[in-house]
């Protein structure tokens, strides 16, 4: 009798211990989201785990921090402060010259097709302003020549740039802010997140039944539509970023005009691509504070288009960078490179012809 | 190796294991459905990062909610199969361009209101959990 009771003890603790661990269970895969208008864009964080609420707020200050040290709208930021040096050199802090290093290693690896100093030209475009025109072929050129990494100086702290030239970090703002976003998540240990940046995407985990995030990338065609895809992504921990030129254009005498200007030309690249799209690992422990895999997507995905698909390819296979790409082609391809082959899958109704290559 | 007899498994305890297991498969059970037994689709309405209207699509007749959001005024049509903005004053008119969404996952953004429309819930779908572009 006294044994039989100790056993009716031990399955009642049991079932005490099923039940709490089921609870707990259910309410660690509830997630927090939340919905930031930051850096020019509507931005959403969807984060599980115990600690998502604290890892939410964090990572919206974090957000409206970075805003207010990349603006180049804003009267007091540092880059605001830079571009109307004239000149002078200028206290810009360790962060900000670590992310203008990083910007200006991008421009060389890219031979200058990613360059963030390409902003003068962009304006004389109406693109940041929304009154488009299409500028004069002399002041074009006249504006190219204050255009290149050449005419940024870095120093310790302090940068400084010749007279003329101005510097925007849109092109890699959102970039490095989802590095920040995968730190953050770290640092709360969140085993699962989503953080979709205006066209950056991070991919933290997996889904909460264990399967890759499916990740869709955007038929150029259909922009306005958001459920027309061109392909579909399974991603696990990692970055994504897609650059195109259908998501701003304006037309003019019946010829269209995309926003992505070509720094060779000071023209919209007519390269061939509708867009493209760079993924590589989110995963990084020495990131701390340093502009990790985030700001390369971000950088590359602009600079490929501009390149087209046979350089954007020679790129891929010999820059020695771990990314993996999908690139739209106008003629209706969609062109995957290998380390995604297991990963993508394709839009039958969406009409794209699907290729592999290595 | 001497055996006690007390620790030789007897029926009782092939029982208990047997709860044990019960339970933990009716725990995985339901936390495997949980997700999947959301249902209907639900219009989840923003302002400024603020949730302010949660509407169930439910055999919903159209109806139409006006959002007023930092000195903008947005028309936001519901039904049943899509929700659209209809009407903005916003300089861009992005939202309105949007068109119509009926999927979850889906959003409409008005960026110069910062107002946001998204669709939550529903069937566990084979879409994608977000989109880039």
């Amino acid at each position: 009798m006294k044994v039989s009771k100790k056993r009716a003890a031990a399955l009642l603790a049991a079932v005490c211990l099923a039940g709490m661990l089921s609870a707990c269970g259910g309410q660690a895969e509830e997630p927090s989201s939340r919905q930031i208008f930051a850096m020019d864009t509507a931005m959403a964080l969807t984060v599980y785990g115990t600690e998502s609420s604290a890892a939410v707020q964090a990572a919206e200050e974090e957000l409206m921090r970075l805003e207010a040290l990349l603006s180049r709208t804003s009267e007091d930021s540092p880059v605001t402060a830079l571009n109307r040096a004239g000149g002078r050199q200028t206290v810009v802090g360790e962060e900000l010259t670590a992310l203008l290093d990083a910007a200006g290693t991008y421009s060389r690896k890219t031979g200058g097709a990613f360059d963030p100093t390409i902003a003068p030209v962009v304006l004389a475009w109406g693109f940041t302003t929304g009154h488009n025109r299409v500028p004069d072929p002399e002041e074009v050129a006249s504006l190219l020549e204050t255009v290149g990494m050449e005419h940024v100086h870095l120093d310790g702290g302090t940068a400084w740039m010749d007279p003329e030239t101005q510097m925007d970090l849109g092109g890699i703002g959102k970039g490095y802010a989802s590095d920040r976003m995968a730190e953050i998540f770290r640092r709360y240990e969140i085993p699962r997140a989503t953080a979709a940046l205006g066209g950056n995407v991070l991919a933290w985990g997996t889904r909460p039944d264990g399967t890759p995030w499916r990740v869709g990338v955007q038929d150029p065609r259909s922009p306005e539509d958001s459920s027309a895809l061109a392909c579909l992504l399974h991603l696990e921990n990692a970055f994504a970023v897609t650059s195109g030129g259908y998501q701003r254009h304006f037309e003019s005498e019946g010829q269209s005009y995309h926003h992505i200007i070509d720094p060779a030309t000071g023209y919209p690249a007519q390269s061939g691509l509708t867009s493209v799209t760079v993924v590589a690992d989110c995963r990084r422990d020495d990131a701390a504070g340093l502009p990790g895999n985030g700001t390369m997507c971000d950088a590359l995905s602009t600079a490929l288009f501009v390149m087209g698909e046979e350089k954007a390819l020679d790129f891929w296979r010999t820059s020695g960078l771990e990314v993996e790409l999908v690139l739209v082609t106008e003629d209706g391809r969609v062109v995957v490179t290998k380390g995604l082959a297991e990963l993508f899958e394709e839009i039958e109704e969406s009409g794209y012809r699907y290729e592999i290559v290595s | 190796m001497r055996s006690y007899p007390e620790l030789r498994p007897v029926r009782w305890d092939a029982l208990a294991v047997l709860a044990v297991l019960a339970l933990a498969a009716a725990s995985a059970l339901l936390l495997w459905r949980a997700p999947a037994e959301t249902g209907a689709v639900t219009a989840v309405i923003s302002a400024d990062g603020e949730e302010r209207e949660r509407i169930d699509l439910t055999a919903l007749s159209p109806t139409t909610i006006t959002v007023e959001s930092r000195g903008y005024t947005l028309h936001v049509l519901l039904s049943e199969e899509e929700v659209r903005v209809t009407e903005s004053d916003c300089p861009t008119q992005d939202c309105v361009h949007t068109g119509a969404i009926h999927g979850s996952g889906q959003s409409i953004v008005c960026l110069p209101a910062r107002v946001t429309v998204r669709l939550e819930g529903g069937a566990p779908a084979d879409g994608p959990d977000l989109v880039i572009g």
